[in-house]
């Protein structure tokens, strides 16, 4: 199998640059930039004293906030590296860092041992219980979501307990309390990062419940507040292609090539449109999801099926990775790709599990429920034996 | 306190993971032909300045003259990370730097070449590199050692890889697949009551529409030999039709035809509508059988540079697996045959305890129920 999927699409073509003075590459920053310099003193701390727990823990937790503001998987790696040299003996800091790492990875078992090691350390750390909290969110384990939501409110975290259970009424079925608990959140937020994810949430809400122009405001309001954030612009994206408006899509994405979830926005869009170049950034993506092959990565599977399903028209390819994806991953937008997939591969048994997820959830997305009405009325199959060409 | 905290409604967007570029990776393409060594090394520019700094300047910006006059360090940096082994050290230097594009941006390149003080046996490979900086890191390695080619993914975890000499490595990859095969027959019980279902009456025979013991042990042999063979020459085909991808069908419709055949071949023994051509039977649903055989080996997967070896591994497997049936069934039921023990509690009622079993599972794969927790 790994030997299948390694014959190296290296397009190896090596050059040798005109002159000394061709820009080969770009870095992120300048040495000299404020964060470099900052990240630098951190590192410094660390090779002055590399048994410091508490410094290990501050330079880990620098390179994964840039990991997320710039959604760049290196610096993960780093994270990784410098915990790594405390796996013997990890302090509470190191465990929660571990955990978050682990993940990433999705490794979320790994990561659930790293949580609960934490909280046997320091039964006060609300950042163990909320990381815990997201991943049976994703998981779809609703009730013991409920009990990390329920430690938020007891710590007095009023605002990721909102967020929280929030999230896990509009899993199961209320968006209405939903909205009314990130409503809530959202006056007692004090920081524009903590609105700018309220508000997202809002918009996701809103546009289930089928309330679009509510749910653009909110957007709109996220967006107000000019920070960067790929989850807001992608959930923005898909809103407008949910409504037709894929125009705009090109507009917002143009700079955001380089990050994946967002190009495979923007060429959904161009292809709509049908714009020159939109077949380049179709290619582009199929190189990425290749070169994550590669090295064995699993973690774009969702990703990888929408691109399989709505730029590729491979629909039965699309169907096994929504349903691999599945198994580790069962939020609402895991399942729409499930559907969407299975109904264009006309496979009704794959649609199955995201059946009985919106059953067991009531998850109330007029949408959703009619894609999965739709799967039920696939014919049945046909004895049809598939001949390669 | 503040950072803290925003952080902290950053967890609930954990979907943001996946997102953006992918993690770091060098290409190293590996070539020995006996003692010789020739390779290139891709390593992304960025990796190297994470590593090495690379950037003077200080302008964030990596120009080919920055990279260029740190070659002596930038090589022995890497070499000092990657030791390859045939016979003893095979000592490796850089021959030229160039540069090239990957998904994720610039990568220099490194020509490689060396000489081993053995031309003949295994080769030993260590790869280290950036693991002390980045966990994430990996190595992809395509060697090609006196023309076999070996595809593999060097991370943290995979300390020195050990590449056979050829006649080594063949043949493990083929021992590898048999013993696969053994074990999905043995473990494919609806594998094992079909073919049983066909054997139970092979050393029986109808006479005035009752069952009794066949006259001697060759008959029931040469009954045994006719099914197993055309069973085995029958999934043979679709197995390999299907491993190479030149046949797919749905695997619910599989399975649900693998039940029927299971369901049909023990009621026949029950009420005999076919009692003279079984052989034609087990070769007829042999061929779906065939196919069930190939969706377990479409999970273990096929090496692509040994494909129809391991293939023809898998088979011989399956059929190692049939005839240690075979040989523990046939010697006990020979001599059973004229028994009651026989007769009516291995053959009436095991025939009717099969069909039973295998209309649940026909049920349950048709109508995708889940009749009996497994």
């Amino acid at each position: 199998m790994s030997g299948a999927l390694l014959a190296l699409p290296v397009q190896s073509a090596p050059r040798t640059p005109a002159g000394d003075a061709t820009v080969i590459e770009k870095l992120p920053f300048r040495a000299g930039d404020s964060r470099a310099r900052a990240l630098e003193a951190l590192r410094a701390r660390v090779r002055k004293a590399p048994g410091d727990a508490t410094a290990a823990a501050a330079l880990a937790q620098a390179y994964f906030d840039l990991a997320q503001a710039r959604g760049d998987p290196r610096y993960v790696g780093y994270a990784d590296a410098v915990v790594s040299e405390f796996n013997q003996q990890p302090s509470a800091s190191l465990l929660v860092m571990r955990g978050m790492l682990r993940q990433y990875r999705h490794e979320f078992d790994a990561a659930l041992v790293d949580f609960a090691a934490t909280l046997a350390q320091d039964s006060e750390r609300a950042d163990a219980h909320a990381w815990r909290g997201a991943i049976y969110l994703v998981e779809a384990q609703y009730d013991d979501a409920r009990k990390e939501c329920a430690a938020l409110l007891r710590l007095q975290r009023h605002v990721l307990h909102g967020g929280c259970t929030g999230l896990v009424q509009a899993y199961t079925g209320q968006l209405s309390s939903a909205y009314a608990s990130l409503q809530h959140a959202l006056t007692l937020a004090r920081y524009d990062d903590q609105r700018l994810w309220l508000l997202t949430r809002l918009g996701e809400v809103c546009a289930w419940l089928g309330q679009n122009v509510r749910a653009e405001r909110h957007y709109r309001d996220a967006l107000a507040l000019g920070q960067d954030d790929g989850y807001l612009l992608a959930a923005w994206a898909d809103f407008l292609l949910d409504n037709k408006r894929p125009a705009e899509v090109l507009r917002l994405l143009a700079a955001w090539e380089a990050s994946d979830p967002l190009l495979l926005r923007l060429a959904e869009a161009e292809t709509l449109l049908q714009t020159s170049s939109a077949k380049a950034h179709v290619q582009a993506l199929e190189d990425r999801f290749a070169a994550a092959k590669l090295r064995g990565d699993t973690t774009h599977r969702a990703e990888e099926a929408r691109f399989q399903l709505r730029l590729r028209k491979n629909p039965t390819l699309a169907v096994q990775l929504a349903l691999a994806n599945y198994k580790v991953q069962k939020e609402p937008r895991d399942l729409r790709v499930l559907l969407e997939s299975a109904l264009a591969a006309q496979d009704t048994a794959a649609a199955k599990p995201a059946r009985d997820w919106l059953q067991s959830t009531g998850f109330e997305d007029s949408r959703m429920r009619e894609l999965a009405a739709r799967t039920l009325q696939l014919p049945i199959p046909v004895i049809q034996p598939v001949v390669a060409p | 306190m503040m950072r803290q905290f925003a952080l902290l409604l950053a967890i609930f967007l954990c979907q943001m993971t996946a997102w953006a570029h992918k993690a770091s990776d060098s290409y190293l393409v590996v070539d020995v032909k006996g003692n010789a060594v020739a390779a290139q090394w891709d390593i992304a520019v960025r990796d190297i300045d994470f590593a090495l700094g690379l950037d003077r300047d200080g302008n964030a910006e990596i120009t080919w003259g920055e990279l260029r006059s740190r070659q002596s360090d930038v090589s022995a940096w890497a070499l000092s990370r990657l030791a390859l082994t045939r016979g003893g050290i095979c000592p490796l230097q850089v021959t030229g730097l160039q540069v090239d594009e990957h998904t994720d941006g610039s990568y220099a390149v490194l020509h490689l070449s060396g000489v081993c003080p053995g031309a003949k046996g295994a080769l030993g490979l260590q790869y280290r590199l950036l693991f002390d900086l980045d966990q994430l890191h990996r190595g992809l390695l395509r060697l090609s050692l006196d023309g076999d080619m070996y595809n593999t993914v060097l991370s943290p975890t995979s300390g020195t890889e050990q590449f056979g000499s050829k006649q080594a490595s063949r043949w493990d990859q083929f021992s590898r697949y048999v013993v696969e095969g053994v074990w999905h027959i043995w473990i494919g019980f609806d594998h094992i009551l079909f073919l049983l279902s066909l054997l139970l009456p092979s050393v029986l025979v109808l006479h005035l529409r009752r069952w009794q013991g066949v006259k001697s042990f060759g008959s029931a042999a040469r009954e045994v030999l006719w099914v197993v063979t055309s069973f085995t020459a029958a999934h043979s085909i679709t197995l390999s039709l299907a491993a190479l991808g030149l046949v797919s069908l749905p695997s619910w419709l599989v399975e649900t035809v693998i039940a029927l055949s299971v369901v049909l071949v023990a009621a026949n023994n029950l009420r005999p509508v076919v009692e003279q051509r079984r052989w034609l039977v087990a070769f007829g649903f042999g061929l779906i059988h065939g196919f069930g055989f190939a969706s377990v080996l479409s999970e273990l997967g096929l090496p692509a540079d040994a494909l129809v070896l391991s293939l023809f591994g898998f088979n011989v497997g399956v059929e190692m697996g049939q005839m240690a049936i075979v040989a523990g069934f046939l010697p006990l039921a020979y001599l059973l045959r004229n028994t009651r023990v026989y007769l009516n509690g291995v053959f009436i009622l095991g025939s009717w305890l099969t069909m039973l079993v295998a209309l649940v599972w026909l049920l349950e794969r048709a109508f995708d129920l889940k009749l009996v927790s497994a």
